[in-house]
């Protein structure tokens, strides 16, 4: 079955990213892939948006990077979570959890 | 937020791993493609098309980083350095101008703070308070005094309520014999808690404790840093010593460090209070010596602190009416530093405001030049804008060059505040003579560039970069940037606007620069004054020597005292050099003692200015003996009840009638011991006027009488001299010395020196800092004019050629060019002139012998004004009259 590829919705990207790399070092093309697999091919990430968030979150304090050989053996560069950044996405979960049941019990109560 | 600082510093290789970050990401997104069948050319189109254009997402990471703004930062100042290069002589110009106007006000900044808000090494000395006694009888400004009777100070000290702690003391000359001679130096005795009360520590040794000066206890002293340094080359070892002082062995338990100044005395002796102690032996019974210093308490006001002192001294006057107490007198309380400064802040003041002018002018003249520049630079800006710089950063750009600006001309002004205040700070008033006659800056006070002056010049570099840099910028970048981009730079209709807001500039740069002359201009008419004021003799030509004889030592009497001045007299008048000698008890122009007077026969009472003097006084001050006769070597010999007055006493109480062979009695005898009480004088000649108060004041009524009618009271010695007095003054020591060598002269040199000491300092610091001011104003206003004008002919060049190829000679260019100036300038003057109407009044404190509204001072000031501004007018003008009409008009 042919599903249509959604754009990542705005304003999510980092809390995706954040948990991604929350499970360990990982490089920028496995975050997009990984993103991709886990929603079950749903999400597709903006590559072109994906790096400068990765700057930006890295700026920010919340990743930190690591230049280190991947299984092949090239170089990569290593994204993980600080404990800054480990906070952060709790908090936005938290958020985010409470965005999407506000929309629900809009939504719900709409019928 | 380290890591920013990492890539900065690393630039090329954050670079690098940025490329290969992305390269990573694209080779395995097309080992993808190729793993599910493309081939490998669609594959790297496919990877590339889904990643979007490369070198974009790499500017869009670079923008996401912090590094981002220093680096546009850094761009912007490089680019901002280069076009001040470019344009070196506006940069020039512009800091020169900043430069100053900062400088200067960090100097008079430095100088107030330093003054007004850590002036004391005093701990909370904001709390410590003076009391006045005023008479409600007298002018509000003369206090009737302001030291006590110890009774009285015991009464403030245990009545009040309004104190946490109070101190007092009273100083002494303190004469000490080390062998060679006698000298003099001031001492002072102090309350024992006068030290804890100050919370400076002494820097060796210790302070006067609670059992220090007790009667029974050994005699004790504490010594100041400057004559520790002066006399005894720092050597610790002189602590713990004895030194024979006005007579008794002293030990020596400590010594001050160099900021403290307490009372101004060398040396301090413990102060006890209790009756019979010989702190409290006085040559009159409980004469009015202590000056008190107190700390209020938490919560009480001056005003409240006043009235609690006020009902205590009322009670006291009751109970012991007499000379004391005026009819009706009110107790006002003062802060120390109000007490010590006093009027000085006002002149600090005043120069701190036109300190601010300047700066107000440096700033006009650079919003002037940035203005001009901003006009010259539209097609720039407007190229800059269509390239896709936002408003913003074009606004940043032009502000990051007025930052640049301003830094330069802080740093550079900073440098000229550093000397300018070395410069300042030796001007100053300080001093013990000033100190009795008013306002100064306490010894303690130091004064250079701290933290806090230094913040204050760099808020004033903000200030002036926001006021000259912001306005012109908002200006540039108003309109439809890109279209601008087909003018000529020089935009007509815009160039109006811009022309209106120059000339505002320059008109209100000119009425500053009038206020601060006309300021200047009076202050410096009041000094001259002052100085040039007719004093009878040649204050430079005359010596005075105050004679100390030791006090409580030798039970002296009026004839030994007659006879030892007689012979001093005699050998000070035999020193080669020496016109005629006299002695006095005063030094001109300073009377002595004021005096209720009587006259025998009359219920009324005068007032008149009382003066002991030899029988030469007169002849060598140059008085001129008007009717009767002068006193004679016989009047001084045998004591005789006479009296010579002057012209102002004749024609205040003798109008009508024959004021020779009156007699009258001075209350003032009556009260100090050792004269002749009840005694009637008879006047038997009449002088003329001669100054014997302040120097402007007019001459107050004044009687002469013979100085050996008493003991009482210190002499000056006066003589004329064909010489400078300064080199005599070596002979007149010896002379006095071989009289008897226990004498000393406490304070010497020439009347020009006394007069400068007393008079001159304060009114002359401000005559060169406001000139200094002014004269560095109407430098810049010149400039200011100078770069306008240039500027207007520049932008007239077309105008210019069109009417000289239309014949106009050159002649009318010149005199068109003129009049704009012309018309700038009066407009300038105009607003100045009435301004300054309005201002000088707050100078009516500083001012003397010449009106606000001098219209002398006015006068010069706009003549000097308008040939100095058409100056500025004219080299422009003639550049003009030189273009030559065909290149003019091909020109643009």
């Amino acid at each position: 079955m042919e599903q249509e590829k959604v754009e990542v919705l705005k304003g999510t990207l980092d809390m995706l990213i954040l948990k991604v790399v929350a499970f360990g070092p990982i490089h920028g093309y496995a975050i997009s892939q990984r993103i991709q697999q886990i929603s079950r091919d749903f999400f597709q990430v903006p590559e072109g948006s994906l790096y400068p968030a990765l700057h930006r979150l890295e700026d920010r304090g919340w990743l930190q990077a690591k230049w280190e050989e991947t299984e092949t053996g090239r170089d990569a560069k290593f994204y993980s979570l600080t404990r800054a950044g480990r906070k952060r996405l709790s908090a936005e979960m938290d958020n985010w959890e409470r965005l999407s049941e506000a929309v629900g019990l809009i939504l719900s109560a709409a019928e | 937020m380290t890591g920013w600082l990492a890539r900065l510093l690393h630039s090329r290789r954050t670079e690098k791993e940025l490329d290969a970050e992305l390269r990573f990401h694209l080779e395995q997104r097309m080992k993808g493609y190729i793993a599910s069948g493309l081939p490998p050319a669609e594959a790297q189109r496919r990877a590339n098309l889904r990643f979007g254009g490369l070198e974009q997402v790499k500017e869009i990471c670079r923008e996401s980083r912090f590094e981002h703004y220093i680096h546009d930062f850094l761009r912007d100042i490089q680019y901002a350095f280069r076009s001040l290069i470019k344009d070196r002589r506006f940069a020039f110009v512009a800091v020169f101008a900043l430069a100053l106007g900062i400088g200067a006000s960090t100097v008079m900044f430095s100088v107030l703070y330093n003054v007004v808000v850590d002036p004391f090494p005093y701990r909370d000395f904001q709390h410590m308070v003076v009391i006045d006694l005023h008479d409600l009888a007298a002018p509000p400004r003369d206090i009737a005094r302001y030291h006590y009777t110890i009774p009285e100070f015991l009464a403030i000290r245990d009545q009040n309520r309004a104190f946490e702690d109070i101190t007092g003391n009273y100083q002494l000359d303190v004469l000490y014999s080390d062998g060679k001679g006698t000298r003099r130096f001031l001492g002072c005795y102090v309350t024992t808690n006068s030290f804890s009360f100050s919370g400076v520590l002494p820097l060796l040794g210790r302070y006067f404790g609670p059992g220090d000066g007790k009667p029974g206890t050994p005699y004790v002293f504490m010594m100041n840093y400057p004559l520790w340094q002066t006399e005894f080359h720092g050597d610790p070892k002189i602590l713990g010593k004895t030194f024979f002082l006005n007579g008794k062995p002293r030990t020596l338990i400590g010594i001050m460090p160099r900021r403290f100044n307490g009372c101004g005395s060398s040396l301090w002796f413990p102060l006890d209070l209790s009756p019979g102690a010989d702190s409290t032996i006085f040559p009159v019974k409980d004469p009015d010596v202590i000056w008190a210093c107190a700390r209020l308490r938490k919560g009480v006001s001056l005003h409240a602190a006043a009235a609690d002192v006020d009902a205590i001294l009322h009670r006291m006057a009751q109970a012991n009416p007499g000379e004391l107490y005026p009819k009706q007198f009110t107790i006002v309380a003062r802060t120390l530093l109000d007490f010590v400064v006093g009027d000085f802040s006002r002149v600090l003041y005043v120069l701190l405001a036109a300190v601010s002018m300047l700066l107000l002018i440096a700033c006009g003249n650079v919003a002037n030049l940035l203005l001009a520049r901003a006009t010259v630079r539209e097609r720039e800006i407007a190229v800059r804008a269509s390239l896709g710089a936002s408003r913003g950063r074009l606004i940043r750009q032009l502000l990051v060059e007025s930052v640049m600006l301003a830094g330069a001309s802080c740093l550079t002004g900073c440098l000229l505040a550093y000397f300018g205040l070395k410069g300042l700070v030796a001007i100053i008033p300080r001093g013990q003579i000033a100190d009795v006659f008013g306002g100064r800056i306490p010894e303690e006070t130091v004064i250079g560039l701290n933290p806090a002056v230094l913040l204050f010049a760099l808020a004033v570099a903000a200030l002036t970069t926001v006021v000259c840099g912001l306005a012109p910028a908002l200006h540039a970048v108003r309109g439809n940037l890109p279209l601008r981009m087909f003018g000529n730079g020089k935009g007509a209709g815009r160039g109006i606007q811009h022309g209106k807001l120059r000339s505002a500039l320059v008109i209100s740069e000119v009425a500053l620069s009038i206020v601060l002359l006309t300021g200047t201009g009076l202050l410096m008419r009041s000094f001259f004054a002052l100085t040039h004021v007719e004093l009878g003799f040649n204050p430079a030509r005359t010596l005075y020597a105050w004679v100390s004889t030791e006090e409580h030592g030798s039970n002296e009497t009026a004839l030994m005292k007659k006879l030892f001045y007689e012979q001093v007299l005699q050998r000070v008048k035999g020193i080669p050099g020496v016109i005629n000698a006299t002695i006095s008890i005063s030094t001109p122009p300073l009377g002595w003692a004021g005096s209720d007077i009587v006259v025998a026969g009359k219920r009324v009472t005068h007032h008149s200015t009382v003066d002991l003097c030899s029988e030469t006084y007169f002849q060598t001050l140059g008085m001129r003996l008007l009717r009767g006769r002068l006193l004679s070597q016989s009047d001084i010999d045998s004591a005789r009840l006479v009296t010579v007055v002057n012209e102002a006493f004749v024609r205040a109480y003798f109008a009508n009638e024959d004021a020779l062979g009156q007699k009258i009695k001075f209350n003032v005898f009556d009260q100090l011991p050792e004269t002749p009480h009840d005694a009637y004088f008879q006047i038997v000649g009449v002088v003329s006027n001669f100054k014997n108060r302040r120097l402007l004041d007019p001459p107050a009524p004044e009687a002469f009488v013979p100085h050996s009618i008493t003991e009482f009271g210190e002499r000056t010695i006066l003589a004329t001299t064909a010489v400078d007095p300064k080199s005599l003054l070596p002979s007149v020591q010896r002379e006095i010395w071989a009289v008897d060598p226990s004498a000393a002269v406490t304070h010497s040199g020439s009347i020009q020196d006394f007069l400068a000491e007393f008079a001159y300092t304060m009114p002359q610091f401000g005559v060169i800092a406001t000139s200094t001011f002014a004269g560095t104003g109407l430098a810049l206003v010149l400039v200011g004019i100078f770069s306008v004008m240039a500027y207007t002919v520049a932008l007239q060049t077309h105008q210019i050629g069109l009417r000289m190829a239309l014949g106009a000679q050159r002649r009318d260019v010149v005199a068109m060019i003129l009049g704009q100036g012309l018309r700038l300038i009066s407009a300038g003057v105009l607003i100045g002139v009435l301004a300054s109407l309005g201002l000088t009044r707050f100078l009516a404190s500083q001012i003397s012998g010449v009106s606000v509204t001098d219209p002398l001072t006015f006068c010069a000031v706009v003549t000097l004004f308008f040939a100095v501004g058409l100056a500025a007018c004219l080299l422009p003008a003639r550049r003009a009259a030189r273009f030559d009409p065909l290149v003019a008009l091909r020109y643009e």
